[in-house]
């Protein structure tokens, strides 16, 4: 094997390793992640009930629910994380380790994934029962080729994010505070886009992979009118992929070189 | 007193510049005003999509009952999440916290300074939010203030409510004393939990009757009743998918119950903080962080 795939691959796995043994070790874990985020959406699945809309928008608040999760841990886990490695001084050390940052990023996903894909789940399959959603898939394989692609573009995102975080300071954390009533606006995490926005501005929403996503899923999963059809949301989310990755190499090569310059890698308190 | 006194201004001036100052001013006005509006139109969109499913069956009075009573609710939000991530990021990123624990400053006072800041920080989220309903929305327009906003009534709730939302934030942020650096999404997760049980964003009667128990017992539900009376009057006769178990209670009524229950809230939360925070003395959590 060569040596640099194999420095990728060690870097990787060892960067995944300490999110996954936090799933078993962390004890308030269950309570925290799985119950309290289900008894937030359950709001929403009343409030929908309240106004006695259809049975399928309970299931929208639900995958909605889930979904968010994914962006959540994409903000949080995968944008601000570098910016809290440099305040614990471990960001020093990746630069400085023969280890690729790509290959650190990759690890900060694939825990990341694994990690809220357990959580995901635990919303998804409570709201499910707790408010009797329909679910009539029209296809399982294509609901599973959307979510992996929906995964795989969110996290190319997110390694963007981590790459642009490095320059920014305390203002990070709140960047990323920014980063999600709006977004839950525009990709309609409670309520179907189609319905509400102009085909345009439904259309420039798709952008961000989780928009795109969820209506796919939602027009597998509860057969809703979507943006676009599936294949087409498939196609541009499998795009979104490509250039998210492309991009968070490129971008994290500059500006790990322009932290350099600024001396930013190792500011902290700031 | 004056030494507490001394307390709660440079705290609340030092949660104030940790709020503020990361950004330009026109940054942070924008970060104001984006975050809160968002969230509120999250749900007027929902009002829409529900009303265009049900062919218009969903009154417009829904519109205004969803929108003030999110924007109140961020205030309790941004307390509650506040004063746990005080305790975090001074305790873990600043490294402050075990300073401020030996110094001359009262622990608690310093803590509502904190709140203090953030409530503030908070009343400016949610004026810009109803501000931007009352621009956006004729359904706004005409609840709020129809009757005339009952200007006294919303003192004596923004009032017994301030010692409410105090109480909260310090029994999460004695948890919080007590918990490493992911106690701070405890914060959220409880207030998910009360966003849900207060009937944020539906009436009371939706949810099972044993839930309506536990709703009725919380400070946060009848502090969101009195606030849409003093900003909306009362729920309209036409209107009934919107009448809850307190709809029929006076305005005196919900703020006795209010005061009470605050009351309960306010002693139970000065066991938690003590209790916790001579365990976290105890048991070195002070200084104790997670290498963040």
């Amino acid at each position: 094997m060569p040596t640099s795939f194999r420095l990728f691959l060690d870097a990787a796995l060892a960067r995944t390793y300490p999110r996954v043994a936090w799933l078993f070790r962390s004890r308030t874990w269950v309570i925290q992640e799985t119950v309290l985020p289900v008894l937030g959406v359950a709001a929403f699945a009343y409030s929908y009930r309240a106004m006695d809309a259809p049975a399928e928008y309970t299931g929208l608040v639900v995958l909605g629910a889930a979904m968010t999760t994914f962006w959540m841990n994409v903000l949080w886990g995968m944008g601000a994380q570098l910016y809290w490695e440099r305040d614990s001084g471990n960001l020093e050390l990746y630069v400085m380790s023969p280890a690729p940052m790509m290959g650190i990023l990759t690890g900060m996903a694939l825990g990341g994934m694994t990690t809220t894909v357990v959580r995901a789940a635990a919303i998804t399959t409570t709201g499910v029962l707790m408010f009797d959603v329909p679910l009539r898939p029209s296809s399982w394989w294509e609901l599973g080729v959307v979510f992996g692609l929906t995964l795989t573009a969110l996290y190319g995102l997110g390694m963007v994010f981590a790459s642009v975080f490095l320059l920014w300071g305390r203002e990070a954390w709140h960047l990323v505070n920014l980063f999600q009533e709006p977004v839950y606006l525009l990709t309609g995490t409670n309520f179907p886009v189609s319905a509400i926005f102009p085909k345009a501005v439904a259309a420039a929403a798709c952008l961000i992979p989780l928009t795109a996503g969820m209506d796919a899923m939602r027009q597998i999963l509860f057969h809703t009118p979507g943006i676009f059809g599936v294949y087409e949301e498939m196609a541009l989310l499998a795009g979104l992929s490509v250039v998210f990755l492309v991009a968070a190499r490129h971008l994290l090569r500059y500006l790990e070189r322009r932290a350099k310059e600024q001396g930013k890698l190792t500011v902290r308190w700031q | 007193m004056t030494d507490h006194l001394r307390t709660l201004r440079l705290a609340t001036w030092l949660g104030w510049q940790l709020e503020t100052n990361w950004a330009s001013p026109w940054l942070f006005a924008l970060y104001m005003f984006v975050k809160p509006v968002c969230g509120s139109l999250m749900l007027v969109c929902m009002f829409y999509a529900a009303r265009y499913a049900t062919g218009g069956r969903v009154p417009a009075e829904f519109l205004p009952y969803l929108y003030i009573s999110n924007a109140c609710f961020g205030l309790v939000g941004t307390v509650m999440f506040g004063l746990s991530y005080a305790v975090v990021r001074d305790r873990e990123h600043y490294r402050m916290l075990k300073y401020i624990y030996i110094s001359p400053a009262h622990f608690q006072t310093y803590f509502l300074g904190r709140g203090l800041a953030r409530a503030t920080e908070g009343t400016v989220g949610g004026i810009l939010n109803v501000a931007a309903g009352l621009v956006l929305f004729s359904d706004m327009r005409a609840a709020v203030g129809g009757d005339g906003i009952s200007w006294t009534w919303l003192a004596v709730f923004l009032a017994i409510g301030s010692a409410m939302l105090w109480a909260c934030g310090m029994i999460l942020a004695g948890a919080c004393l007590n918990m490493s650096r992911n106690g701070m999404f405890l914060s959220e997760g409880i207030s998910g939990l009360v966003y849900l049980l207060s009937g944020v964003v539906f009436p009371l009667a939706v949810l099972p009757e044993w839930v309506q128990g536990v709703s009725r017992a919380l400070p946060t539900t009848y502090w969101l009743e009195g606030m849409r009376r003093a900003l909306m009057g009362p729920i309209p006769a036409d209107a009934p998918m919107l009448r809850g178990p307190l709809a029929d209670w006076s305005n005196g009524e919900l703020a006795a119950a209010l005061a009470v229950t605050t009351a309960g809230l306010v002693a139970a939360a000065q066991l938690v903080w003590r209790w916790s925070e001579r365990r976290a003395w105890r048991l070195g959590k002070l200084e104790e962080n997670a290498g963040v």
